[in-house]
């Protein structure tokens, strides 16, 4: 199976923390990946290098072969935790916007995600809900063909109405090509979408698997095999 | 570049065009005041003061709105949607430059334009003795002090992006940047103008060219060294922009 | 579908179908949903309904028509030895409650035949 994500003895230092502490994560093509984990533990750290925000202190980390950079940034679609959209914008200026910067945008499904998301074009960003922001980042995210989607916290303060929605838009986006890495602390909700599953604390890998195998040998959700790990 | 200038422009533009609106109806209004037959030359100096102030305020504005167009990308939220964006980190410096750049020129565009204007509707005595002055020093001058403040906010910029690259945390960030700045100030007074400028001196004195090397006054030396500044730290901001920020 | 996230997906799923063919939900011969269906409806990963489909596919439950899809089985053979094993499993799991509750096998059968007629009863009052 190709890869698309490789991270090596990957670390991340912040004065004496160690957010991440020399971990190793392959991510293949065509899956769909949980990196779980206790709030600091390193999940956010992680995907914040993947997408080209952070630099690594030490170890590798290589996207389609390449170190984060321009071209990574162009296959990578990056789902923030916090609201990153500018504030002056309204809802049609963003999608705009990510059609202007992004060559794997698809407008006409973005804009058919909005109706299902029932967000309107005119609306500013500034008024938005939480449950409506959510929805919003989350369909200009998956309205693009990249191939690697990196969502952290996608399910984070939304209502049980939009989360249904989010994850339908989810297994929408999934194709064989293109991979997923979502980081999450409501395992519940989105453990029956998971291939594998990496266990993230204090910045180490606990544990990891391919999700249906860990139900099988521990005889538990992957929800119940996290709180008793944590 | 021209996508993310299109958005720099786009976001701001009702702000843009209050702006030089306002300086060209201020402008008008004042000038019509000194134009009128019952013209009395006590209006004159009034007129220009009030001019010449609205027009400052407009460029410290430009300045200002100049710092802020980088700072906000570092340290807030939109960072993460900026720095995410398959963009070089020259290309989005670029964009936010390439704006400035446009604002300053039109700026000096409309002031000089109405300055002059104002100018001869001085008593003639008055222009003459000024007019002496100005011509040999007017446009290096003018270059000058728009490559200085272009290069002001180029190095504020500097001052800002090191210091996201060494800190992570917004607390000292202030205080890191400024402190950042005035040693690059000092640096630059103590080590570059000083003996570069000795240098260039003996050059041009032995070529025999009309530079002229006193800072304050201009001069195309003074000039083609900020903009040597300005090419220096473009250059060392977007690589850090590129490699080596911590958003 | 409710899942019980404590066993493995794939087998519920796969226990899910076979129910349906049995009961004639899911007719001889009817076109499955591609996995990508399956997978929206049921909110799974696509690659959970892969792995059921190849089972499936394994046990001769389902066959694929190339270029067309997966389609339950025509064989009536294995559709009543699909019936035999569910009910199978049923009494397995009966007997073994029973047992578990301290019944014996006769106990458990006069228990059952009990409340069967027990059924009837009410069954013909209307």
């Amino acid at each position: 199976m190709e890869q698309i994500l490789k991270a090596t003895q990957l670390s991340k230092y912040f004065y004496q923390k160690k957010a991440l502490d020399k971990v190793d994560i392959n991510i293949e093509k065509g899956k769909i990946y949980g990196i779980l984990g206790p709030n600091g533990g390193g999940k956010s750290t992680f995907l914040k290098i993947a997408a080209g925000l952070l630099k690594s202190s030490q170890g590798e980390i290589t996207i389609d072969n390449e170190k984060p950079g321009e071209y990574t940034k162009s296959i990578v679609s990056y789902l923030p935790e916090i609201n990153h959209l500018y504030k002056w914008m309204k809802v049609k200026d963003a999608l705009n916007f990510f059609k202007d910067l992004y060559a794997d945008f698809n407008i006409e499904r973005a804009k058919e995600s909005l109706k299902f998301m029932e967000l309107e074009e005119e609306e500013k960003i500034t008024s938005l809900s939480k449950g409506m922001m959510g929805r919003l980042k989350l369909t200009l995210v998956l309205s693009r063909k990249a191939k690697l989607y990196l969502l952290d916290e996608p399910l984070n303060g939304i209502d049980p109405i939009s989360r249904e929605k989010i994850i339908t838009s989810i297994l929408d986006s999934y194709s064989e090509k293109a991979s997923i890495l979502i980081c999450s602390h409501l395992i519940y909700y989105i453990e029956k979408l998971l291939d594998y599953v990496f266990f993230l604390s204090e910045g180490r890998i606990i544990l990891s698997g391919n999700a249906e195998d860990l139900r099988n040998k521990r005889g538990m959700s992957i929800d119940k095999l996290f709180q008793e790990v944590f | 570049m021209m996508t993310l200038l299109k958005y720099e422009i786009y976001r701001r533009w009702r702000w843009l065009v209050l702006r030089y609106a306002a300086l060209i109806i201020i402008g008008a209004i004042l000038l019509n005041r000194v134009s009128s037959p019952a013209y009395q030359y006590e209006f004159i100096g009034e007129s220009i003061g009030k001019f010449a102030l609205t027009s400052l305020v407009i460029f410290i504005i430009i300045i200002v709105e100049g710092i802020n167009m980088l700072k906000e990308d570092l340290f807030e939220e939109c960072g993460y949607l900026t720095f995410t964006i398959p963009k070089k980190g020259r290309t989005i410096l670029a964009s936010k430059l390439v704006l400035l750049l446009l604002q300053l020129i039109l700026w000096t565009v409309i002031t000089i334009g109405f300055g002059s204007i104002f100018f001869s509707k001085l008593p003639y005595h008055e222009i003459v003795q000024i007019e002496t002055q100005i011509n040999f020093y007017f446009f290096p001058t003018v270059l000058f002090l728009l490559t200085a403040f272009f290069n002001f906010v180029l190095m504020i910029h500097f001052s800002l992006t090191l210091t996201k690259t060494l800190l992570v945390n917004k607390k000292y960030s202030g205080l890191l940047s400024i402190g950042i700045f005035f040693f690059l100030v000092y640096l630059i007074e103590k080590v570059y103008y000083g003996p570069f400028l000795n240098q260039i001196k003996h050059i041009s004195i032995e070529v025999g060219s009309r530079s002229n090397i006193d800072l304050l006054s201009g001069g195309y030396t003074a000039v083609f060294l900020n903009i040597i500044l300005i090419a220096i730290f473009f250059t060392a901001t977007s690589y850090l922009l590129e490699k080596k920020i911590n958003i | 579908m409710e899942f019980n996230n404590n066993i493995p997906i794939y087998l519920q799923i796969i226990d899910s179908i076979k129910q349906d063919i049995v009961v004639g939900k899911l007719k001889a011969g009817q076109k499955m949903p591609s996995v990508r269906e399956s997978a929206g409806i049921l909110k799974v990963n696509p690659n959970t309904i892969q792995r059921v489909y190849q089972e499936l596919d394994r046990e001769k439950i389902t066959y694929i028509k190339r270029g067309m899809g997966t389609y339950v089985t025509e064989e009536e053979k294995i559709i009543s030895s699909l019936k035999e094993e569910i009910s199978q499993k049923i009494i397995l799991d009966f007997v073994e409650g029973m047992n578990k509750l301290g019944f014996s096998n006769k106990e458990s059968i006069s228990t059952l035949k009990e409340y069967l007629s027990k059924e009837e009863e009410i069954w013909n009052k209307y």
